[in-house]
């Protein structure tokens, strides 16, 4: 409890500095509403030629991609110090000063950086989520909005165990390794459309190794009352838990990691 | 027990080097601390001193639990610093003189809180401990300015107060002075000095600084190639290298050195002669004499060389 008090304390502290430059936040975020209204646009422009993707309607389509965005955003504003600080904070030294403090590394990387910006991004990816909603006909009932909820927590943790793979690398290498990216960023892009279109190659590596087609994609398809590549209804809740799977194992590793530190400079 | 004991502390770093005109890298292993063994007691000030990568700040990373050793332990307090880093991060506090532990947007009072919340510190003590610090550390009109707009001494002096807020029995300072003005040195210590006293705060110093040595430590560590080379009292350490004298001198009618006798080393600096000699090998009432002889002295200083040259010639001597 107290760890989230901290958590939140931070993350007001962080927002109000960055409120420190108003100008440059504000055209940041215009920025990025910009790029993320663009990835849209690209989505219901290939909608518009194909007018269904296998068995997927475009009202299906948006939700995937909504799904996709808000959760990968969620996760770069509140998970910034993962997903983008890290590699600086090896390189920059910062990194040391979170050993000299009585609490987790993690914990702290987490509180230490936040990227307020991608509230237009996450906006977007509301207002896909609320337009595929409505054109698909979802009837929300309990469940669903609980699994909804459950799927984006747990795609959260499952980005950011993704991104702690190249954290690794950077405490090894002081370098930050550009090849991760294939999946993380690479993931969103990939996976901000339904699994099934993709050649088996690519299934299979979202489905076992980064598992958003569990966390996102079967969760999507409960609520979208489509069939669950033949599996009960009740798999829809217990397939996300996957992405906490693939956090538990990289926090391990990345623990294991951070006795190697070699820290820089005096 | 000792409050700090460390034995037969090593660690090794192993680099890759790239070699010109070579694909491959060779793996070089370089010993940044090689059996390192020494106690502190507490309430000590310790000066650790050394050239350039003699491993001064890899002992200060090691005892922090920031870097793990391959061979060997410390003990702060009882506690293994690697093994033990949350119990152990609660009694230590860290300065480093060339990296923030503040965030620097914020007001430095919002730093502070945020540091209070981190080491869990009662509001009561939280209140009482910033009304101490920032009565001694002169913090009241920096407390609500973002970091980013204070001055090197203002920032070293508000990084010491977040340093200090949980009451750490031990602080670590590396390089805490450096690029500070004489005004700001000289408070800095006199605050380093008060904190030790009034609240026994073991004090481990690293520094090129040697005027903080000589103001502060009753002891030093000397270490070059990651071994220890001197643990001991200042003064006889410089006792063993304090074998020269300079002499300052001015001629009334500004006229030249006469010829003087072996064994001195001699410079001119418009009207003064800087003249550098060993008593052991020229007693100074012989040399003297030779000066007087010559003609009317208006100006004469005889004094030690700098405590900077004294260790400049001790590393030489050690092959540092």
């Amino acid at each position: 409890m107290d760890t989230i008090k901290l958590y939140l304390r931070s993350m007001r502290m962080l927002i109000r500095s960055q409120l420190q430059y108003p100008a440059s936040f504000l055209m940041q975020t215009l920025a990025q509403l910009i790029m993320e209204g663009g990835e849209m646009l690209a989505v219901i422009l290939i909608v518009d030629r194909f007018d269904r993707l296998n068995q997927w309607m475009p009202g299906d389509l948006y939700f995937f991609f909504g799904l996709m965005s808000v959760t990968f955003y969620l996760t770069e504003f509140f998970g910034r110090g993962v997903t983008g600080a890290f590699p600086g904070m090896v390189r920059s030294g910062q990194l040391d000063t979170l050993f000299l403090r009585p609490r987790g590394i993690l914990t702290q990387i987490l509180c230490s950086a936040a990227d307020p910006r991608r509230v237009s991004c996450i906006a977007v990816g509301m207002a896909a989520l609320v337009l595929g909603s409505r054109m698909a006909d979802i009837v929300w009932t309990l469940p669903k909005a609980l699994l909804l909820a459950e799927s984006i927590l747990l795609g959260v943790l499952l980005i950011l165990g993704l991104f702690m793979i190249e954290a690794v690398f950077c405490i090894y290498s002081v370098k930050s390794v550009e090849l991760v990216n294939a999946i993380t960023y690479g993931g969103r892009s990939a996976c901000q459309y339904p699994i099934d279109i993709y050649a088996r190659p690519l299934r299979v590596l979202f489905t076992v190794a980064a598992p958003f087609a569990l966390v996102l994609h079967v969760p999507a398809a409960y609520i979208l009352g489509k069939p669950l590549y033949g599996w009960p209804g009740w798999a829809a809740f217990l397939c996300p838990l996957s992405g906490g799977v693939v956090f538990l194992i990289m926090y391990a590793v990345f623990q294991r990691g951070l006795r190697h530190y070699r820290s820089t400079g005096s | 027990m000792a409050f700090i004991e460390v034995e037969n502390l090593s660690k090794t770093y192993t680099l890759r080097k790239k070699r010109a005109g070579h694909f491959s890298r060779e793996k070089i292993q370089v010993k940044a601390l090689d059996s390192m063994h020494f106690e502190v007691s507490e309430g000590e000030i310790l000066g650790y001193i050394g050239p350039n990568g003699a491993g001064k700040s890899t002992t200060v990373k090691l005892l922090c639990g920031i870097l793990t050793p391959e061979s060997g332990t410390a003990r702060v307090n009882g506690l293994i610093p690697w093994k033990d880093r949350k119990a152990h991060a609660r009694q230590i506090g860290v300065v480093f003189g060339q990296r923030s532990q503040l965030w620097w947007d914020v007001p430095v009072i919002d730093s502070y809180q945020l540091l209070r919340d981190i080491y869990r510190v009662p509001e009561e003590s939280y209140r009482r401990r910033l009304a101490e610090l920032t009565e001694a550390l002169a913090l009241e009109e920096l407390l609500s300015t973002p970091l980013r707009l204070l001055s090197l001494g203002q920032r070293m002096r508000a990084e010491l107060g977040g340093s200090l807020l949980h009451s750490p029995r031990l602080l670590f300072l590396d390089e805490p002075t450096i690029g500070l003005d004489a005004v700001s040195k000289l408070q800095l210590r006199d605050f380093l000095q008060r904190e030790n006293r009034e609240h026994g705060t073991t004090i481990m110093l690293t520094t090129h600084d040697m005027e903080d040595i000589s103001a502060l430590c009753r002891r030093v560590l000397v270490l070059g190639h990651g071994k220890k080379l001197f643990d001991g009292a200042l003064p006889d350490l410089l006792a063993k290298y304090d074998t020269q004298r300079v002499i300052t001198l001015r001629y009334a009618d500004g006229r030249s050195l006469p010829e003087l006798p072996h064994g001195c080393a001699v410079s001119r600096d418009g009207q003064d002669h800087r003249i550098v000699y060993s008593p052991d090998a020229l007693p100074t009432a012989q040399l003297m004499a030779a000066l007087q002889a010559a003609g009317p002295i208006q100006e004469l200083t005889v004094q030690s060389q700098s405590i900077d040259h004294l260790i400049a010639a001790m590393y030489r001597e050690m092959d540092l």
